[in-house]
């Protein structure tokens, strides 16, 4: 049973790049099979180096990556991974729907087109159906982001950022939708600048700087831990700690 | 497979909703080449060999066009990928490496033989150029082929701006494919020009395609498929190693 595992374990994960950056130093991590888990740092501390390790898209210098008990790098764990990244990087030629078809089609769905026609319906994206990424306003592109990394129905959702430059009303919108994909048991890892998403979605968080993990616990946790009464202050602590 | 399918349809769907500049376009240029080369020049150079002017340029003219597309298909599609960062949508997918290897690589050669089979009719119609040899052919196409799609890959990866993919094609490929025998045959050249014609891998392939097409050759036909054979496997590979290991396309 893949919930035996955890979702996510990282085991002495370091990452240098080429020019000398020490991303990650020695991390270890572990996120329970069916958490909300938020992980938070300032620009630079790690977030996004560990996400781009998990989903194979960089190579690590050092460690071990496992996905519910598979190594990260096997077909059957990237199958179960959906990755919304901080960018929009959507494919300049594809429309809506053939964006979300052909995601299907690399992850190996054999009939993807009625899982589009939901998650086309689910994100608000149905006038939008035959458009081709490039046309749409930036609220459709971050949604649309969302619907692909959901396509194939992962276990472990990575969100990097989601949040990010959207409206307030967009913002809602998709915290409903995540508590929602939450409740149905997916496993989700968060990253974020907004305290306040970290503290209204996540069950557990995290604090990351310069490649190191410096506090994990709940909000409520954090902040006993810190002295402190807001998770602002929590951040502020540990990140000059 | 399932995956494999899918990148390559998504590299066909490509090249067709760009037809007018994939395909049209080098379509086009190569029929204006055989208009004005063969028509023209057609009435002073009357014979290369036993075969009329006309008809001795066009295997030429559809080896440019083909490896030219193929190169520049597939290192367009890849360095935007890259750019614009939807390539982590396949490198994160489930897929194996030779999977992603052979996706991208077959929109380049869809492309490529897309131009082909429009020169092939044109030339047919224009200039009714016979098919003597299409076994020799089909294997000259399909190593030349490789190699030009394979070489748009690796180029494709390792360029850092745009401009890298368009210098390959407009001062490698371009100038050799020119001093490859595709308007001559390089036994009308001075020494050592023709000695060194013979060190320009286009050379050869021009020659397998026309000793395909019109069973004429400068060279023996198995010195120019072992040739193209002894280029294109290691280039493919190389773009094998580059999916495999990551290479510059993950940090």
């Amino acid at each position: 049973m893949y919930r035996d595992h955890p979702a996510l374990k990282l085991s002495g994960l370091t990452k240098r790049y080429g020019d000398g950056t020490l991303a990650l130093e020695d991390f270890d991590l572990e996120i329970p099979a069916g958490a909300f888990f938020g992980l938070l740092g300032p620009n630079g501390a790690g977030k996004t180096t560990l996400i781009s390790a998990v989903c194979n898209l960089l190579r690590i210098t050092d460690g071990e990556i496992a996905v519910f008990g598979q190594p990260h790098d096997s077909l059957e764990a990237r199958s179960w991974v959906g990755l919304a990244e901080q960018d929009i990087n959507l494919d300049r030629f594809l429309t809506v729907r053939e964006t979300l078809t052909y995601h299907g089609g690399y992850w190996g769905m054999r009939d993807p087109e009625e899982r589009a026609d939901e998650l086309i319906e689910a994100f608000g994206l149905t006038h939008k159906r035959d458009t081709r990424a490039p046309r749409l306003s930036g609220g459709q592109r971050r949604r649309l982001l969302l619907a692909r990394a959901l396509m194939h129905r992962p276990r472990l959702v990575i969100f990097d950022e989601p949040t990010a430059g959207v409206d307030f009303e967009l913002r809602q919108e998709l915290w409903r939708y995540l508590r929602g994909l939450h409740e149905a048991g997916t496993t989700i890892l968060l990253t974020t600048h907004y305290l306040e998403e970290a503290e209204e979605l996540c069950d557990e968080i995290a604090l990351i700087r310069d490649g190191r993990l410096i506090a994990r616990d709940n909000a409520e946790g954090l902040r006993s831990h810190f002295g402190v009464e807001r998770l602002q202050d929590v951040y502020v602590k540990a990140m000059a700690s | 497979m399932t995956p494999l399918v899918w990148l390559c349809k998504r590299e066909t769907l490509r090249v067709s909703k760009l037809w007018t500049q994939t395909v049209l376009a080098p379509v086009v240029s190569s029929m204006l080449f055989i208009l004005v080369f063969g028509l023209s020049l057609g009435g002073r150079i009357k014979q290369v060999g036993h075969v009329d002017y006309d008809v001795f340029i066009v295997p030429g003219l559809i080896t440019m066009a083909m490896a030219q597309a193929a190169y520049a298909n597939n290192a367009s599609t890849i360095f935007q990928a890259r750019f614009d960062r939807y390539v982590n949508d396949v490198l994160s997918a489930p897929m194996r490496p030779w999977q992603m290897t052979l996706g991208y690589t077959v929109g380049g050669l869809v492309r490529a033989l897309a131009i082909g089979l429009s020169l092939l009719v044109l030339g047919l119609v224009l200039v009714h150029v016979p098919v003597r040899h299409p076994f020799e052919l089909a294997v000259a196409m399909a190593l030349g082929l490789t190699l030009f799609a394979s070489l748009g890959l690796v180029v494709g990866i390792y360029a850092e701006v745009w401009d890298h993919t368009t210098f390959i094609q407009n001062i490698v490929i371009l100038p050799l494919t020119f001093v490859g025998g595709v308007f001559y045959s390089v036994h009308v050249l001075p020494s050592p020009w023709e000695e060194l014609s013979h060190f320009n891998p286009i050379f050869y392939l021009v020659n397998a395609v026309r000793y395909g097409f019109l069973g004429e050759s400068d060279v023996s036909i198995w010195l120019s498929l072992g040739v193209i054979a002894v280029l294109a496997v290691p280039v493919y590979a190389w773009s094998q190693w580059l999916f495999s290991t990551g290479r510059r396309l993950k940090d």
